[in-house]
């Protein structure tokens, strides 16, 4: 991965990285991605994907309102203004 | 009788939480087991819970930056299923996010009771820690990839992963949804099968969780897998060998078996995790959990990315690794392949499974210290996992419970059975816990 790329990359993550995180970082993420190339080994391109390890049907629960007897509390976490979360400009 | 039935059994004074708290907070500045102690602990035998499990008022950091100060207004199924029987304790150190093999991935990294020098194994690492520190406690921790089993091993406790889907998730603090299980490490069999009992169940808050039957078939052939032979230390082998020994004289019929594809479970495993980790950390952004960035002046590309260099350097790397795994250009190559691989890899673990357990080292090396692999490679360090990611990549129940002990350091093994017959292994280590007796250096709150 070049450092274009990387740096792209790391723009999609939103994460800020320092100039020594970034030269070891991309080092060792190329070094892993390197080692995944191991699965193309592996002859499996008729199953189906295994979203889950067992079969769970994905149950949904009903689409109805509850009483909640702590919904202060949800915003206990985080700043808010006339109930509103308070969040960074778009 | 189990500790729990022993507990509740014997009669307590009065000053026994608050004196097992003093005991626990002088033991925690050297072993950092616990992130928080519930020092309003009054009744009920003693839990803990790993610091992604919400616990109503107690604050959740998943040991990371990212979270200090997020304090849930609800607790995890797992938590009140354990009902007023149980104390809560307190929160246990972690690797961040779960991101870690040995413990070290925490600003201050759990040190193991047997020797403080050495690690405890993570990302659990507190939970086994505060096990082998108390002579009566639970924890509920939380295993993506081997992070019961690992920190069970190298603490000399039992750790049980129980079959995906088996104990609600709700409360949990994602990691890799198709991954994450909530287990128990205790210091017998007994204490696991008297929790477990109290925690299975479907859970409406959790569409992922089953309802089905748990089954006790007890099986006589160990299957022992030659390509995970290969990986161990000389100094795992042998112990192990004597091990599979006296398994035989127990009964057990030990048969040895190639399995090619589970050799590749470590990258199947990483690109599954890595890519479910980085869209689970993606809500993490400096303002509606835990860590406050505070300025709102900024544009939010630039909030969201200075907020998030808070996340330590492992949390970073795979936020990114399953970033590239996911993007388009790269998808079916690696991540839908994983996907596919994962189904063959049941498949065949499941050929075996039907006809008897798979056993092995639960660690192919012996207990390292803290100083050895802080400089191991992101790589070296994800090899380590060899053992413990098959069964965990396939969501099959597995126990890890001690069997020897090398320079005074335990070691442990693992015994994987088919989905949902959860209480025949648990069942195999009581029968083992019968003729081998676990060492434990300390025995906190001892009555």
């Amino acid at each position: 991965m070049d450092e274009k790329e990387f740096d792209r990359l790391a723009m999609h993550c939103r994460i800020r990285l320092s100039e020594a995180e970034k030269a070891g970082i991309r080092k060792e993420i190329d070094e892993v991605i390197r080692y995944f190339g191991i699965i193309s080994e592996i002859e499996c391109d008729s199953l189906q994907e295994a979203y889950h390890p067992i079969d769970i049907g994905q149950r949904t629960r009903p689409d109805r309102t509850e009483e909640y007897d702590d919904a202060q509390g949800l915003l206990r976490n985080t700043k808010t203004y006339r109930f509103y979360v308070v969040g960074p400009r778009v | 009788m189990n500790s729990i039935e022993e507990f509740n059994s014997l009669e307590k004074k009065e000053s026994y939480y608050p004196r097992l708290v003093e005991e626990l907070k002088r033991a925690n500045g050297e072993f950092h087991a616990f992130n928080l102690i519930n020092e309003g602990i009054r009744a009920g035998f003693p839990f803990s819970a790993k610091d992604n499990i919400c616990v109503r008022g107690f604050e959740a950091t998943c040991s990371s930056k990212i979270l200090k100060g997020y304090v849930p207004n609800f607790s995890a199924t797992a938590v009140s299923r354990l009902g007023s029987a149980f104390g809560f304790l307190g929160k246990t150190n972690m690797d961040e996010f779960g991101f870690g093999t040995f413990g070290i991935n925490s600003e201050e990294p759990a040190r193991n009771p047997f020797n403080s020098d050495y690690v405890t194994g993570g990302s659990s690492s507190g939970a086994a820690a505060a096990t082998a520190l108390m002579k009566y406690h639970v924890a509920l921790a939380v295993s993506t990839g081997g992070s019961i089993s690992s920190p069970a091993s190298f603490c000399g406790v039992v750790g049980y992963t129980p079959t995906y889907g088996l104990v609600s998730r709700y409360g949990l603090i994602d990691y890799g949804n198709s991954l994450d299980r909530i287990g128990i490490i205790a210091r017998s069999a007994g204490d696991v099968r008297h929790t477990c009992g109290l925690l299975r169940g479907t859970d409406r808050y959790d569409s992922t969780c089953v309802d089905h039957n748990v089954a006790s078939d007890g099986k006589k052939t160990l299957f022992v897998i030659n390509q995970l032979n290969e990986v161990l230390d000389e100094r795992i082998r042998a112990p192990f060998e004597s091990l599979l020994g006296k398994l035989e004289n127990l009964g057990y019929v030990v048969k040895r078996v190639d399995l090619d594809i589970i050799g590749k479970a470590v990258g199947i495993y990483y690109i599954i995790s890595s890519a479910e980790a980085s869209t689970n950390l993606a809500r993490y952004t400096g303002f509606k959990y835990g860590y406050q960035y505070g300025r709102f002046t900024e544009y939010y590309n630039d909030f969201f990315s200075n907020a998030r260099a808070e996340f330590g350097i492992e949390a970073k790397r795979r936020i990114i690794l399953g970033t590239f795994v996911r993007s388009a250009s790269v998808r079916g190559k690696y991540y839908d392949k994983a996907l596919r691989a994962r189904r063959l890899l049941i498949d065949r673990m499941k050929g075996l499974l039907k006809d008897g357990y798979i056993i092995s080292p639960t660690m192919p090396i012996k207990t390292p210290k803290i100083r050895e692999v802080r400089e191991l490679t992101p790589l070296q360090s994800y090899a380590t996992d060899a053992l413990t990611v098959p069964p965990n990549l396939c969501g099959f129940p597995h126990i890890s419970f001690p069997f020897d002990y090398i320079d005074g350091m335990p070691i442990g093994a693992q015994i994987i059975t088919d989905h949902f017959n959860d209480d025949a292994i648990i069942g195999f280590v009581e029968e083992w816990e019968r003729h081998f007796k676990y060492r434990f250096k300390h025995n906190l709150g001892a009555l």
